[in-house]
């Protein structure tokens, strides 16, 4: 009589996510979603090739009040208002709350949670290429708006500003990340949920005065931008009037603690799920 | 990973580590290598010692020529009490509208013992020298050569002002230490073009046709500004004003903090004040477009705020400017 095959040993958590990352990569890399990504991240380009375009015939291209605005500011006010106010939340809203709920529409998590691997282990091999995955779209994006918009001349003195901006983009879209994939692993309809809380819940808690904003990513991520903020709007206007930066450690560590917590808590909700695929 | 993963993963890395290595150079050297970057600034600052506390230049042709200046000597010829702008001509044989292209100041350090910086002008136009020198002998002047430069010189109370023919329709005016620095600059190549700090702010004020840039903290002291004000702003290191005359002027100021902290907290302040001016010009209709002109900037260690002065303002002062002369003189 011959002996049962042996049954592999279950993989721990961290090789276990490295081969979900492997797989994940490269297929969230090439999804439909990605054509969203690249149409979002390549509007700031797009006008910074107009920028640079107009800037060489000698034109002013663009004024405020009829005063002619520097690349360098130019730049800034991309930072702000397309990447950390727009693009960040709105790739971490779709990528994050994709995490697990692609798998459940597709009904391919049984494939995953039949392998001997712990549960939480494919939503971290997940998350990661995610934020591989937009870390690869979005930063060299940024770079090359930035050398489009900033004058030669004025590198040296803005190279520190953009190696900041690099830095907190990558927090930002880890710690949105985060708190989406959360949101996916726990809620049914979590496009909707991360839509208010992002547009909603953020741009509102930032217009109020008082402790309520310490409750959003955006808050702790703003007290990074090395940026002057841009009075845009009047809700943007209003922002800036009640505006109160945290300490760059302060805000370092509410990011940190908002990453870790969120991501944790959506591994423990994605071990203790049950997921019913609809038939 | 398929090929394709493969390509794109080492498109994205290969244009970070470009564009980071091209910035680090960057900031390494002080400014990207000439091949790069154009020279900044006009090539008069070639005549500027490079330790020069401030720098400025101004188009002069294109001022005069604005829309702006026409419009203030219209209000000037109106004016039966301002000085005659033919007096200066009549000095020196020099007429600033038709003579002169462009004009570019410094300020230099105190000699030892002294308190007060020492001014340099640099004017290049079109000059009758044997006119001037005329002129200058009639009034006390001594004429003599300084390596190859003709140098006229002038003792008054305190200080020896000083006149040189540096090049060709170039004009150093000054005193005798800063003239005699102008030459030393040129004939060495020793010049402000080799200060990076300050070619830095010059070479972000491209397009403007009036600007100057400085160190806050030198030239508070060599100027004499007040105690209270130098207490007051401890935390400036550089400055940058630019401006652009045509018919209304749009600029900027820029100043350099020393530490982002505190130009955070400059920015904030600036912030407010800002708000509570718009606040406030809605009871001054006139002010109100310089108002919302008011744009505040900067990043890091800089505070920026740009303004813009519109042609329909200078209409309504002169208007109220009308206003308020007495009948007889309408």
């Amino acid at each position: 009589m011959s002996e049962p095959a042996a049954r592999p040993a279950p993989l721990s958590t961290a090789a276990a996510a490295r081969r979900v990352f492997e797989l994940s990569f490269g297929e969230m890399l090439w999804s439909r979603r990605t054509i969203f990504m690249a149409l979002v991240v390549g509007g700031p380009v797009l006008l910074a090739i107009i920028f640079r375009i107009v800037e060489a015939f000698g034109a002013p291209a663009l004024r405020v009040n009829g005063a002619r605005v520097a690349g360098g500011s130019v730049f800034g006010v991309m930072i702000w208002m397309l990447y950390i106010r727009f693009i960040v939340p709105v790739l971490g809203l779709f990528y994050g709350t994709a995490l697990m709920a692609d798998e459940v529409e597709d009904r391919t998590l049984t494939y995953l949670f039949t392998r001997p691997i712990p549960r939480g282990a494919v939503l971290l091999g997940k998350y990661l290429a995610y934020l591989a995955c937009t870390s690869l779209v979005v930063l060299p994006s940024v770079m090359l708006t930035y050398f489009l918009t900033v004058p030669f001349a004025q590198v040296a003195s803005t190279f520190r500003s953009l190696v900041l901006d690099l830095a907190l983009l990558g927090a930002g879209l880890a710690v949105y990340g985060a708190v989406f994939a959360f949101v996916g692993a726990r809620l049914k309809r979590p496009l909707v949920s991360g839509l208010v809380f992002a547009f909603g819940w953020e741009q509102l808690a930032l217009a109020l005065p008082g402790y309520l904003r310490q409750f959003t990513v955006a808050h702790h991520l703003q007290s990074l931008v090395p940026h002057t903020m841009p009075a845009d709007s009047t809700l943007s206007a209003i922002q800036g009037l009640f505006r109160q930066t945290t300490s760059v450690p302060g805000a370092l560590a509410a990011l940190g603690l908002l990453l870790v917590v969120f991501l944790w808590l959506a591994m423990r909700t994605v071990a203790r799920r049950e997921y019913v695929l609809e038939q | 990973m398929a090929a394709k993963t493969r390509y794109f993963v080492l498109t994205a890395a290969g244009i970070l580590t470009a564009g980071l290595t091209t910035g680090l150079v960057a900031s390494y050297m002080g400014g990207l290598p000439v091949a790069l970057s154009h020279q900044a600034g006009p090539d008069d600052l070639a005549f500027v010692p490079p330790d020069a506390i401030a720098v400025g230049y101004a188009n002069v042709q294109e001022v005069m020529a604005s829309e702006l200046r026409q419009r203030l000597r219209r209000l000037q010829d109106a004016n039966p009490d301002s000085p005659d702008r033919h007096d200066f001509e009549e000095k020196t044989g020099v007429n600033v509208e038709r003579d002169i292209d462009a004009v570019v100041g410094a300020l230099l350090p105190a000699a030892t013992g002294a308190r007060d910086g020492n001014p340099l002008v640099l004017a290049r136009g079109r000059f009758d020298q044997v006119r001037i020198e005329g002129m200058a002998r009639d009034h006390g002047g001594e004429v003599s050569d300084y390596e190859g430069v003709r140098v006229i010189a002038h003792t008054g109370d305190e200080k020896t002002m000083a006149l040189g023919f540096l090049a060709p329709g170039v004009v150093a005016v000054g005193s005798i230490e800063s003239v005699k620095g102008a030459i030393d600059a040129k004939r060495s190549g020793r010049n402000v073009m080799s200060n990076t700090e300050i070619m830095r702010l010059v070479g972000e004020l491209d397009g403007n046709n009036a600007w100057a840039v400085g160190r806050f903290d030198a030239m508070a002291s060599t100027t004499g500004l007040p105690g209270d004000l130098q207490q007051k702003m401890p935390t400036l290191s550089w400055f940058s004003a630019a401006g652009h005359l045509n018919g209304g002027i749009t600029g900027t100021f820029k100043a350099e903090a020393k530490d982002d902290e505190a130009a955070k907290n400059l920015r904030d302040m600036m912030r407010g004040v800002v708000a509570m001016v718009r606040l406030q010009s809605d009871s001054k209709p006139e002010m109100r477009a310089f108002v919302d002109s008011l744009q505040l900037g900067g990043e890091g260690k800089t505070v920026a705020v740009g303004f813009s002065v519109p042609a329909e303002m200078f209409d309504a002062l002169e208007k109220m400017h009308e206003a308020r002369r007495p009948a007889e003189v309408r």
